[in-house]
C-alpha cells in the first residue's frame, strides 16, 4: 500500500549518505502491539480512590453560589476541592490568566469548578452531581473577530493585572498581537499588475489521541509521585510546583506508556488537581477521562483562524507584496498559545520570496475551550489558507501552480519574508520530488485533480540532558529526560548511542519518562526530541567512548586518539588485529572507574534577521534549522454530493539527515492521514452559547484506516549545520503542515473554485461548487485584478 | 438487577413477560447506556445463545433471517447478496467489522434509528417482521413497525424473532446506498434503497424506493413512475428530495440532505436496475461504485 521503500531507494540528492541507515524496529513496539504494554490507566494502587470533576457546563457566568456540603456528606466521599482549598496562584504559559479551579467566574464549558475523590467512580459522580452551583450568566464571547470590537465584553476584565511575558503585546480581548513587516507593502501592491484578495476560515479541531488521559497521584510524606499521560513530564512537574507551591524535588512525574498525544497532552493539565485530591484524601487517587472529557476539558485544541490575504503579483508571476491579517481563537485562557500570533504570521507569509510583506495576527480571548499546541500549531490552517490563496494568485496570472511556486519559493541563500537568509535548503527539490511522485501533469478523469502545496516548520532548540552508562557485563543503559509519545524519537536514541560506542542499538535499554531519574528535557513537543536529546545522548555516549578508548589504549599500548570503537570491539586504527572486546573493557571498568557519561551540549543559536520589524516578537520569526516540504494530493470529487476522496498523497520533505527511516516514514504517513482528517472531516462546531456540538468520536470524524490512501514519501537529505545530531532537523510536525492545503487545491481544481472554510466537508464542497455563500462564513471577496 | 441467559425462544419470551428487556449484541443498548442515552434496563434477557434465532433459511417462499443473525453473516451470505442485494449492501456498511460481528438484524430493526442501514432495504424488499410473545406470534409489515425515532410497534412482551422477505420476481435487482463522510464507523448522512423489476426491453416494470436519515423513520417514496429507466431515476431523485423531511444537525443541513437524498435515490435506482439486468455489482455498492465516498 505505501510506496515508502521504493521512494527510499529513489533518494537522489547529492548530499545523501553513502549508504542508507539501518532500519530497526522500535523497542516499545512489541509491548504496544501485543497489549502487554502498561499505560497510566492500568495502574492500581492499594486504597486508590476515583476522581471526578464538576465542570462549568456554561460558557460564561459568575458563580453566585458554590456549595459542596451535600457532596461531602455522601458516604465514600473522601475529598471535595474547590479553588478555596488550593493556593491562590494564577498560572499559564505566557500569560498567567488561569487558576486550578474556576475562581468566581467560569469562562468555558469545560472549566473545572470542583473535584471529588471517592471510593469508586460512581460515588464520585454522585458527589459531583450533588455539588450546588448557581450561575449568573454573562454575555458569551463566541466570535473571535467580533471579540476585537471595542464594545465587546471582555473575557478577562482584569487582564492588565495578570502577570505575562514582557514580549507579548496585549489589549483587552487581544491576548497576543504580533506583526512581521518587511519593505513597503503599499508600494509593493501598487507596483503589482494584479492584486488578489482572499478570505478564508479554518474551524478549530482536536488532537484526539487514542488514549483518554489518566492521572494517578500518591503522597509519601511531603513528596508526591504522579503518574500521568503527559507529553511533557517536566512541564507538568513545573505546573504542579507552581500551583501547589512545592519545590521540584518533592514532585516526581512518571509517564508509563503514552497512548498518543499529538500535542493535546502537552502542557500542565490535571496533575495538580489529582495531587491536591490525594493529599486531602490521604489516599492515592486516579483521574480517568472519558472520551467526552478528552474533547471538552483540556486546554489544548487546535485553534480556529480567520484569514484575509492580499497579494500583489507581476504578470510574469513575481510576487511583489503580501499583506495578511489573522484572527486566532485563543479560547478562554492562553495556555501555551501566546506565541501563536507570531508563528501564524510567519505561516501566513509562507516560504516565499516576498520583498514587501506585512502579516498581523491577533490571538483573541473567547468563551471557547482554550487553544494550545496541537501538532504544528497554526501551521496546517495557515498553510491551507495561504496555499489556497496562492493557487488563486497563480490562476489570476495564468501560471501553473507548481511553476508559480518554483519561481517564488525560497531556496538556498535566499532571504525569506522575515529577513532570514537560508543556508542550504531543499524546498525546490521537494517541489520536484512531490510532483514527480504524484505524476503531476498526467491526464486524469474530469472528476479528479492534483493539488500541490508547500509548507515549512522550524526546529526548536532547547536544553536537554541524558546519562549513558555501560555496566560490567557490557550492556548499556540510557537514562534520558526525553518523552516518547509514539513518534519513535526516543527509540532512535539507542541508535545514536550505539553508533557512538561501536555497539548495536539492541545493546541499550532506556530509562525514560521519570523526572526523578533523568535530567531535564522539554518533552514530546516541538519535534524536538531527537534534535535536542539526541545531542545530549551523543555527548553522554561520547564521554563513555573516551573512557573506553583510554582503557583500550592501556591494554593495546596505543594512543587513545588512535583507538577505534566498532562492531563491539576497540581496536587500533589501521591495525584491526590489535583489539579488545568492549564487553571486556566494561568488565575491567566494573572493578574500577565505572563507565558513566553525562551529556547536554549547547543548543544551536537562532539565526539573525535583517530588514524586518517584528512587533510582539517571541522569537518565532528566526528559525533554527527550518524544515521544508511539498505535498501533492490527487483527489476525486463527487460533484453531485461534494464528497471528496483522497486517492494518493506524495510527500517530499527536507528534514535534514534522516537517522531512523522507519520512524521517519511513520511520522509522514501518520501526519498525512491526520491532515486528510483536518482537510475533510475534522472540525469543532459550536452552538450560539459556545457549547461544542460534536465532542465525541461519532460526530467528530477522524479518518479511519479504510480511508487512508497510498502515500509516497521522499526525503531530501541535507546534512544541515547548526541542527540536531548528524544534521538532522525535526520531523514529527512538518508533515502535518501541507496535506490539507494540497487537498484543497485539488478540490478547487475539480470544482473550479476554492472552498473557503476548513474542514472542507462534503456539504461545503457542494455549496462552493454551486457558488453559494454558505461556503464561507462571511461573503468572500472574489479574486480579481486591480490596476 | 437480573440477567437471564435464554437458550430457547420460549425461555426468552417468559423472561420478557416478566418485564425483562432483550439483549443480543448490545451494540445499541450498551453503547447507549454508556453515553447516557438511556440507562441499562434492570432486567435483561440475553438472546444471543438461542440457536433458532441465528439461522438463515432460503426456500420457495423466500428468505427468513433469524433476528439474531449478525450483519456480518448477512453481508457474506451468497444468496442474500445475489437476490436480496440491498440488504447485503446495508449490512456491509454497518459500523466496523467488530460491530458487524456482534450487531444483529433484529436489534437493528428494533432500535429504529432513522439512519439505520438495513431499514430502507427491508422496506423495498417488502419485509415482514415476526413478533412473538407468550401469547402467540404475529407478522407485521416492516413499514408499519417504526412509529418514530427509537420507537416501534413492538410490545414490551414481544420479541422480534425473524424477518421474512419474499423472493423477488424475475428480472429484479435491489441496492442500498448511503452518503458517508468516511468508510468505516460511519452513520448515513442520507441513504436510499431501491428495488427494480425490469420489463422485457429494459424499461422499468416496478420500482420501490425508501429513504434513510431524512425523516423520523425510514420512509418509502410515493408516486414513482414506471417506464424509461432514466426518467424513473430522475423522478426518484425529484420525489425523494420533495418527500424528505430532513433535519439540520451536526452531520448536515436539511438543505443539503434534501438535495443529497435525491442524488442517492437516483443512484440506488440505477444500481438496482443494473443488477436487475443481470450485472454483478459487488456488495456493498458504496464500495463497488464509489458512491458517497467515491473510491
Amino acid at each position: 500500500m505505501f510506496a515508502m521503500r521504493d521512494s527510499w531507494r529513489t533518494m537522489s540528492t547529492a548530499t545523501a549518505p553513502d549508504s542508507a541507515p539501518p532500519r530497526f524496529v522500535r523497542a516499545d513496539g512489541p509491548d504496544k502491539v501485543t497489549g502487554t504494554g502498561r499505560y497510566t490507566a492500568d495502574l492500581t494502587l492499594t486504597g486508590m480512590l476515583a476522581a471526578k470533576f464538576r465542570y462549568a457546563g456554561i460558557a460564561h457566568a459568575r458563580i453566585a453560589r458554590l456549595d459542596t456540603t451535600a457532596a461531602r456528606a455522601i458516604p465514600g466521599v473522601f475529598a471535595v476541592l474547590t479553588q478555596a482549598d488550593v493556593p491562590d496562584v494564577r498560572y499559564g504559559g505566557m500569560v498567567f490568566d488561569r487558576t486550578l479551579f474556576a475562581n468566581e467566574v467560569v469562562r468555558f464549558e469545560g472549566e473545572v469548578v470542583a473535584a471529588v475523590a471517592a471510593i469508586d467512580a460512581a460515588t464520585a459522580q454522585r458527589a459531583v452531581d450533588a455539588i450546588v452551583v448557581e450561575y449568573e450568566p454573562l454575555p458569551v464571547v463566541n466570535d473571535p473577530e467580533a471579540a476585537l470590537a471595542p464594545d465587546t465584553p471582555l473575557v478577562h476584565p482584569q487582564w492588565q493585572s495578570y502577570g505575562a511575558s514582557r514580549q507579548l503585546v496585549r489589549d483587552g480581548n487581544d491576548a497576543s498581537y504580533a506583526s512581521i513587516a518587511k519593505g513597503d507593502v503599499d508600494a509593493g501592491l501598487a507596483a503589482a499588475d494584479v492584486v488578489v484578495t482572499s478570505r478564508y476560515h479554518a474551524d478549530g479541531s482536536h488532537a484526539a489521541p487514542i488514549e483518554p488521559r489518566s492521572v494517578v497521584a500518591q503522597w509519601e510524606g511531603d513528596k508526591v509521585t504522579i503518574w500521568s499521560s503527559t507529553q511533557v513530564p517536566y512541564d507538568a512537574r513545573a505546573g504542579v510546583c507552581d500551583t501547589l507551591e512545592l519545590p521540584s524535588n518533592r514532585v516526581r512525574i512518571i509517564v508509563p506508556h503514552l497512548g498518543g498525544g499529538f500535542g493535546g497532552k502537552c502542557g500542565f493539565h490535571f496533575e495538580a488537581h489529582v495531587a491536591a485530591l490525594a493529599r486531602a484524601a490521604r489516599r492515592p487517587v486516579r483521574l480517568q477521562f472519558t472520551r467526552r472529557e478528552e474533547f471538552l476539558a483540556p486546554d489544548r485544541r487546535r485553534e480556529s483562524i480567520a484569514f484575509e490575504f492580499e497579494t500583489g503579483v507581476q504578470r510574469d508571476g513575481t510576487i511583489t507584496a503580501r499583506r495578511a491579517r489573522l484572527v486566532i481563537d485563543n479560547g478562554a485562557y492562553t495556555a501555551d498559545a501566546g506565541f501563536f500570533s507570531q508563528l501564524a504570521a510567519m505561516h501566513a507569509l509562507g516560504p516565499y520570496r516576498i520583498p514587501n510583506a506585512l502579516a498581523e495576527a491577533h490571538l483573541v480571548y473567547t468563551n471557547h475551550q482554550p487553544s494550545g499546541s496541537v501538532r504544528a500549531p497554526t501551521a496546517p490552517q495557515c498553510c491551507w489558507a495561504l496555499e489556497s490563496h496562492t493557487d488563486e494568485v497563480a490562476r489570476a496570472v495564468g501560471i501553473d501552480p507548481l511553476e508559480f511556486r518554483r519561481r517564488n519559493a525560497v531556496d538556498s541563500g535566499v532571504e525569506g519574508p522575515s529577513g532570514q537568509t537560508y543556508g542550504e535548503i531543499g524546498l525546490q527539490q521537494c517541489l520536484d520530488a512531490a510532483a514527480e511522485l504524484a505524476g503531476y501533469g498526467q491526464p486524469l478523469p474530469d472528476d479528479e485533480a492534483i493539488g500541490v502545496a508547500i509548507g515549512w516548520w522550524p526546529s526548536f532548540a532547547s536544553p536537554s540532558g541524558a546519562y549513558v552508562r555501560l555496566d560490567a557485563d557490557g550492556s548499556g543503559q540510557i537514562v534520558t529526560g526525553a518523552q516518547e509519545c509514539g513518534t519513535g524519537a526516543v527509540m532512535t536514541l539507542r541508535q545514536l548511542a550505539a553508533d557512538e560506542l561501536g555497539m548495536q542499538a539492541d545493546d541499550f535499554q532506556l530509562v525514560y519518562q521519570d523526572t526523578a531519574a533523568a535530567p531535564y528535557d522539554m518533552g514530546a513537543t516541538g519535534s524536538q526530541t531527537l534534535f535536542n536529546n539526541g545531542r545530549a545522548v551523543v555527548a553522554a555516549a561520547g564521554q563513555v567512548a573516551e573512557q573506553l578508548k583510554r582503557l583500550a589504549a592501556e591494554r593495546l599500548e596505543a594512543d587513545p586518539a588512535d583507538i577505534v570503537l566498532a562492531g563491539g570491539v576497540a581496536h587500533v586504527a589501521g591495525t584491526p588485529d590489535k583489539r579488545v572486546d568492549i564487553a571486556k573493557l566494561a568488565a575491567i571498568a566494573g572493578g574500577g572507574e565505572l563507565l558513566i557519561g553525562h551529556g547536554s551540549g549547547a543548543p544551536p543559536d537562532a539565526p539573525e534577521l535583517h530588514g524586518s520589524t517584528c512587533v510582539g516578537d517571541v522569537s518565532m520569526a528566526a528559525w533554527v534549522a527550518p524544515q521544508f516540504s511539498c505535498h501533492a494530493a490527487r483527489v476525486k470529487v463527487d460533484r453531485d454530493t461534494g464528497v471528496a476522496r483522497v486517492l494518493h498523497v506524495s510527500a517530499a520533505h527536507d528534514s535534514g539527515t534522516i537517522i531512523n527511516p522507519i520512524a521517519a516514514e511513520g511520522q509522514v504517513q501518520g501526519a498525512v492521514v491526520m491532515g486528510i482528517g483536518q482537510a475533510l472531516s475534522e472540525g469543532t462546531r459550536y452552538d450560539e452559547q459556545a457549547h461544542q456540538l460534536n465532542p465525541g468520536l461519532l460526530e467528530y470524524k477522524l479518518q479511519t484506516a479504510a480511508d487512508a490512501p497510498p502515500i509516497a514519501i521522499h526525503f531530501v537529505q541535507i546534512a544541515t549545520p547548526d541542527a540536531g545530531p548528524r544534521g538532522a532537523k525535526g520531523l514529527a510536525e512538518a508533515p502535518n503542515v501541507a496535506t490539507a492545503a494540497a487537498i484543497a487545491n485539488a478540490i478547487a481544481n475539480v470544482i473550479g473554485t476554492p472552498v473557503r472554510q476548513l474542514p472542507m466537508t462534503a456539504e461545503r464542497v457542494w455549496e462552493a461548487s454551486l457558488g453559494g455563500a454558505a461556503a464561507a462564513p462571511t461573503a468572500p471577496r472574489t479574486a480579481g485584478a486591480s490596476a | 438487577m437480573s440477567f437471564t441467559i435464554a437458550l430457547t425462544v420460549e425461555e426468552a419470551l417468559t423472561a420478557l413477560a416478566r418485564g425483562a428487556r432483550p439483549i443480543a449484541g448490545g451494540s445499541d443498548l450498551v453503547v447507549g447506556a454508556r453515553h447516557g442515552k438511556a440507562p441499562l434496563p434492570d432486567h435483561l434477557v440475553a438472546i444471543d445463545r438461542i440457536d433458532s434465532l441465528r439461522t438463515v433459511t432460503v426456500d420457495d417462499g423466500g428468505l427468513a433471517i433469524g433476528a439474531g443473525v449478525s450483519h456480518d453473516t448477512i453481508e457474506r451470505h451468497p444468496q442474500i447478496a445475489a437476490n436480496w442485494s440491498a440488504l447485503a449492501d446495508g449490512s456491509a456498511l454497518v459500523g466496523s467489522p467488530a460491530t458487524r460481528h456482534v450487531g444483529t438484524i433484529g436489534g437493528n430493526i428494533c432500535n429504529a434509528s432513522p439512519a439505520m442501514d438495513t431499514g430502507a432495504a427491508l422496506v423495498v424488499l417488502a419485509a415482514t417482521v415476526e413478533l412473538a410473545s407468550v401469547g402467540g406470534t404475529r407478522l407485521v409489515p416492516i413499514g408499519e413497525l417504526w412509529t418514530g425515532p427509537g420507537r416501534t410497534a413492538v410490545r414490551a412482551d414481544e420479541l422480534c424473532t425473524a424477518v421474512h422477505l419474499p423472493s423477488p420476481p424475475a428480472a429484479s435487482g435491489s441496492a442500498y446506498l448511503r452518503l458517508e463522510y468516511r468508510r468505516a464507523m460511519e452513520i448515513a448522512v442520507v441513504g436510499a434503497g431501491a428495488a427494480v423489476t425490469l420489463a422485457p426491453g429494459g424499461t422499468v416494470a416496478a420500482v420501490r424506493v425508501a429513504l434513510s436519515a431524512v425523516a423520523p423513520t425510514i420512509v418509502e417514496v410515493d408516486g414513482l413512475p414506471t417506464g424509461d429507466l432514466a426518467a424513473v431515476g430522475e423522478a426518484a431523485a425529484a420525489l425523494a428530495s420533495e418527500q424528505a423531511r430532513p433535519i439540520s444537525d451536526v452531520r448536515a443541513s436539511d438543505r443539503y440532505r434534501r438535495h443529497a437524498v435525491g442524488v442517492i435515490a437516483r443512484r440506488a435506482v440505477l444500481a438496482a436496475a443494473r443488477r436487475a439486468g443481470g450485472e454483478s455489482i459487488a456488495v456493498p455498492v458504496n464500495r463497488a461504485l464509489g458512491i458517497g465516498a467515491a473510491s
